[in-house]
């Protein structure tokens, strides 16, 4: 794989050159000291070095509200214009792509979902190396994804290492001729490595109920949905619709949902399957270290953190986790 | 599946009221129409569809009839909510949208030749009137064929002109159960004021050879399930159907999960011994 250096001094015209190929999104540092995935328009520079942004890249693969469907009499429901702006994403760590890995997996399986097919081929993935700190767990507890991205920037002294991981990366690694210098180094470990070797997946058996640690967790749950917010493999959303203006037409939309909501699982007659939130709790747990469905047995926790640092509780599934797999093993 | 594509147009050709809260909802899909290469009107019994309302929204409700050439559809829908209380305004001749089928429904192949013991409570009569047409459509092939029925109130019997023929088949026993009633009527034959359970009292059951579908709510599951295993009945031949808060019925948005398993598309049919130990089940 041919590898280039971008020294320090020639970023800012790759950036420049980047914005000329499609709208340029990464992490910026705001006035309020969060820092978010958002526009970065000429003389605004990216913040490489955060290690988590607010929300995770899945707001721009499902936004928190979108269009799936519109309705006119006579015409019956039809799809919405799919969105195709090309977009930059920059700066995702291998957290970050490991989950649009799980996303794609589960809105691109047959029959793939027409708007979120639209908009991931209408984005650019840039990685970046990180460092892990405290929250994250992907070095202890290591995804099994893949790191799907175009381009991948090591962080080096001088500057970064590019590599290109993809046609498209390749052909974006052209337009930057001039600003890219060939480098002989050995290449850097590929993004997926950044991750350790897999450890064995945890069993699919039914969770155990005795533990008494799903209540004891739950108690300081307060139910908010933070961390399914913040989570870049909660995707849970629920469907709603509405009627426009002149009454005539209507339109289906999608919405973020969180399973530690009480009505999530509720059916006709206020019935629910969930109804304590320790119930609630253990779900959360099941779909982001046992997965379900389709994805069973693929753990969707690709360990950025986000979770650990949103919630008001402070708490953390992880040695939960732990001691059920030490428990299994 | 059928999902990544719009719902295809479905016209409502009739509606019948068959309870206080309760219609049978007739639509038709139009020739030719399809969605993403599935025919909404093909299905097999226990499978269900996804019905939108424009305006309203969608619902998941189960075939409530066999498949027909002229592509109508039948639905058996309860008023509960947004959805089927707008279905309840709607006049033959609106225009409405399906997408499906979904799900998995009776293993109809495993039930060849067997014995089948039907049991519906309340509304969960409506996906078991598709399998008990389908059974009786090729009457020959299977065992004895046994319904038990049962629902709150002698009006609240779905379907009675069609109990009333099936009490008169000699190759189907039928049993009807109904609670809170001063009497059952006599127009209603083969009726008891019983707890639907208490109708496999003194029934003949040859467990070795009998397939048990079963659709109601989760307090009968939870009733009849110890006393079907006490005739010898096995997990395996105890077929369930689940209801979910479902709404994408693609696996998708998370809603419906049973344990690691999701109702739309491992479901909505399950044997109950893949359901053992999973807490929540029932
Ligand atoms: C596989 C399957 C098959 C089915 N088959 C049939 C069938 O054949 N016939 C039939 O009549 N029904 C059937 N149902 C049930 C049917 O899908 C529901 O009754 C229907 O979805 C209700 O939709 P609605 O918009 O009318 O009600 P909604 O407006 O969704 O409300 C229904 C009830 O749910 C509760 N509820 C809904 N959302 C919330 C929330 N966010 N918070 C709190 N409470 C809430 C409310 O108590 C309300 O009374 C089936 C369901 C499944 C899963
Ligand atoms: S569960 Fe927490 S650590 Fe794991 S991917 Fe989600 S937000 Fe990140
Ligand atoms: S962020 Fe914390 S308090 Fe909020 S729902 Fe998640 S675990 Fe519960
Ligand atoms: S209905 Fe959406 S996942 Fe099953």
């Amino acid at each position: 794989m041919p590898l280039f250096l971008l020294p320090h001094n020639a970023l800012d015209a790759c950036l420049q050159r980047l914005r000329s190929v499609a709208e340029l999104h990464g992490p910026r540092r705001d006035t309020d000291g969060l820092c978010r995935l958002a526009p970065l328009p000429e003389g605004v520079r990216p913040d490489l070095t955060t290690l988590r942004t607010l929300l995770p890249a899945k707001k721009y693969l499902l936004p928190p509200v979108e269009t799936t469907l519109t309705f006119r009499p006579g015409e019956g429901y039809r799809l919405p214009r799919l969105p195709d702006t090309p977009l930059i994403l920059l700066g995702l760590h291998p957290c970050d792509l490991a989950a649009i890995a799980y996303l794609d997996r589960q809105f691109l399986a047959a029959p793939p979902d027409p708007t979120y097919a639209a908009r991931r081929a209408a984005i650019t993935l840039v990685g970046t190396g990180c460092s892990p700190d405290g929250y994250c767990s992907c070095l202890t507890h290591p995804s099994p994804l893949p790191t799907p991205c175009d381009l991948f920037l090591h962080p080096v002294e001088e500057g970064f290492l590019v590599t290109a991981e993809s046609d498209r990366g390749k052909e974006l690694c052209r337009s930057l001729a001039g600003l890219l210098q060939a480098d002989r180094r050995c290449p850097p470990p590929s993004a997926r490595d950044r991750f350790a070797p897999p450890l064995p997946p945890p069993s699919t058996e039914e969770l155990d109920l005795s533990l008494p640690d799903w209540r004891e967790l739950a108690d300081h749950c307060l139910g908010c949905g933070a961390c399914s917010i913040a989570c870049p493999t909660c995707a849970c959303f629920e469907l709603l619709e509405y009627a426009t203006l002149d009454a005539a037409g209507a339109e289906r939309r999608r919405r973020w949902d969180s399973c530690l909501f009480k009505g999530h699982a509720m059916v006709a007659g206020g019935e629910s399957f969930q109804q304590e939130r320790w119930q609630r709790f253990r779900y959360r747990y099941q779909h982001k270290y046992r997965g379900f469905g389709p994805l069973q047995g693929l753990p969707s926790c690709v360990g950025c953190g986000r979770c650990r640092v949103q919630c008001p509780s402070g708490l953390d599934l992880r040695p939960l986790a732990e001691r059920l797999e030490r428990r299994e093993a | 599946m059928s999902s990544g594509s719009p719902p295809c147009p479905a016209t409502l050709l009739s509606i019948r009221p068959l309870s206080g809260d309760t219609s049978l909802f007739t639509l038709q899909v139009p020739e030719g129409a399809q969605v993403g290469g599935e025919q909404p009107w093909q299905f097999e019994p226990g499978q269900f569809l996804q019905l939108s309302v424009p305006g309203a929204g969608e619902a998941p409700i189960s075939y409530c009839g066999v498949p027909t050439p002229d592509r109508r559809v039948e639905l058996c829908i309860r008023r509960v909510g947004r959805v089927t209380t707008a279905l309840h305004h709607a006049l033959p001749g609106d225009q409405l949208a399906v997408r499906g089928p979904f799900g998995r429904g009776f293993p109809l192949r495993h039930y060849l030749g067997r014995d089948i013991l039907l049991v519906a409570g309340g509304l969960g009569m409506a996906p078991l009137r598709a399998l008990l047409h389908t059974l009786l459509a090729e009457r020959q092939r299977f065992g004895r064929l046994t319904l038990l029925y049962g629902a709150k109130a002698p009006d609240a019997l779905l379907f009675r002109h069609e109990l009333t023929d099936l009490a008169g088949r000699k190759d189907l026993l039928l049993r009807l159960a109904v609670d809170r009633a001063v009497a059952c009527p006599a127009a209603i034959p083969s009726c008891r004021e019983a707890l639907l359970p208490e109708l496999l009292d003194g029934l003949a059951l040859t467990p070795g050879r009998t397939f048990v579908p079963v659709c109601g709510p989760p307090s009968l599951y939870r009733a009849l399930i110890p006393p079907l295993l006490a005739r010898g009945v096995t997990p395996d031949r105890i077929h369930l159907s689940l209801e979910r808060r479902m709404q994408c019925g693609q696996g998708r948005c998370g809603h419906c999960a049973v344990g690691s398993l999701l109702c739309c598309t491992e479901g909505p049919v399950f044997a109950y011994s893949t359901l053992l130990g999973i807490e929540g089940a029932l």
